[in-house]
């Protein structure tokens, strides 16, 4: 009996001293992570690229300033920097199995007023600030058309597409 | 009778133990925030970073216990920040985003991934200081608004 007790009591203390180092008792505290998003940008065709009525074997042109001038609105957070691009800018206008060959000018103003608009390349897009006061951008398109004299009658048309987003500068 | 006096001693043993790892915790852990991590102003779109070194903007933690002795600490993380509206954006940590001091000076941290606990010995005045960076993703057409999200420092004594 004797030596039973001794065992149980040396092995208790053993125990006691191998148990591997365990985590106590917790506390804990937390903080908030913040943020404000601003406004998203928004983009508007205001207005088509429109030729109008077109003779085979003349080449129109639209003008920026002229009625029939492609017109797109782009709206955000003041004098913030945006990059524009077209995602799609067609080099034919379509009907049926028959196309039109076009080409394009642009221009870009931060008020809507094509006749003080700045020339880009459509193409090319271009990289501006988003108006100071209104958070506007006003983006332009004009351009001219390739049309042989045996162009077969129709409507022709295409779908220009302009892509705008923050660059965070 | 002849079982009363082994089990007398081996409660005896079991509580001389626990009685000497009490003592060697000391003074009970207190942490406590300093400042939130504030990613401010974001355009939807635009991927915006907070270095843990930005002392204006970098979340702050405060662990206060006893000197020269060895806590766990693991921190919570969002996986996005949430709108009033039930909107969210997402939130990412990286293995850098973390900062451990034993002084508040934030340039003096070390890095550590926050996603994981990490272990630091207490200072001789019994601190410790943990700075958190990260970044927000809004998406191009992320609603505008107010988002926030709870970061929780979790910290024990590991008994080293």
């Amino acid at each position: 009996m004797k030596k039973l007790s001794l065992t149980l009591i040396a092995g208790a203390l053993v125990l006691a001293l191998a148990a591997p180092s365990a985590v106590s008792a917790q506390q804990s505290a937390s903080i908030l992570a913040q943020a404000t998003v601003q406004t998203p940008l928004t983009v508007t065709g205001v207005s088509n690229l429109n030729f109008g009525n077109v003779f085979p074997g003349v080449n129109p042109t639209v003008l920026l300033t002229d009625a029939g001038a492609g017109h797109f609105q782009i709206v955000g957070v003041l004098n913030a920097e945006v990059d524009v691009s077209f995602s799609s800018l067609p080099a034919t206008l379509i009907s049926g199995a028959n196309n039109i060959a076009i080409s394009y000018t642009g221009g870009w103003n931060t008020a809507a007023n094509p006749g003080a608009a700045t020339a880009f390349v459509p193409s090319a897009g271009l990289t501006e600030l988003l108006d100071a006061a209104t958070g506007e951008l006003h983006v332009y398109l004009g351009g001219t058309l390739t049309v042989p004299a045996n162009q077969a009658a129709g409507l022709y048309q295409a779908t220009i597409t302009l892509d705008a987003a923050y660059t965070g500068n | 009778m002849s079982r009363c006096p082994a089990t007398l001693l081996l409660m005896t043993a079991l509580t001389l133990c626990t009685a000497a790892t009490a003592s060697a915790q000391g003074r009970p852990l207190n942490p406590f925030g300093r400042q939130n991590l504030i990613f401010g102003s974001l355009l939807p779109g635009v991927r915006t970073t907070v270095s843990r070194l930005d002392a204006a903007n970098a979340g702050q933690f405060e662990v206060r216990g006893q000197r020269l002795t060895e806590v766990e600490i693991d921190l919570t993380l969002p996986a996005a920040l949430t709108s009033t509206s039930g909107r969210t954006l997402p939130l990412e940590f990286g293995p850098a985003d973390g900062g451990i001091s034993s002084t508040a000076v934030i340039g003096a941290s070390t890095a550590f991934d926050p996603r994981v606990p990490v272990r630091w010995r207490l200072s001789t005045n019994g601190r410790a200081y943990v700075f958190l960076g990260g970044s927000a993703v809004p998406g191009p057409n992320q609603a505008g608004g107010t988002y926030t999200a709870t970061v929780v420092l979790t910290v024990a004594y590991t008994g080293n």
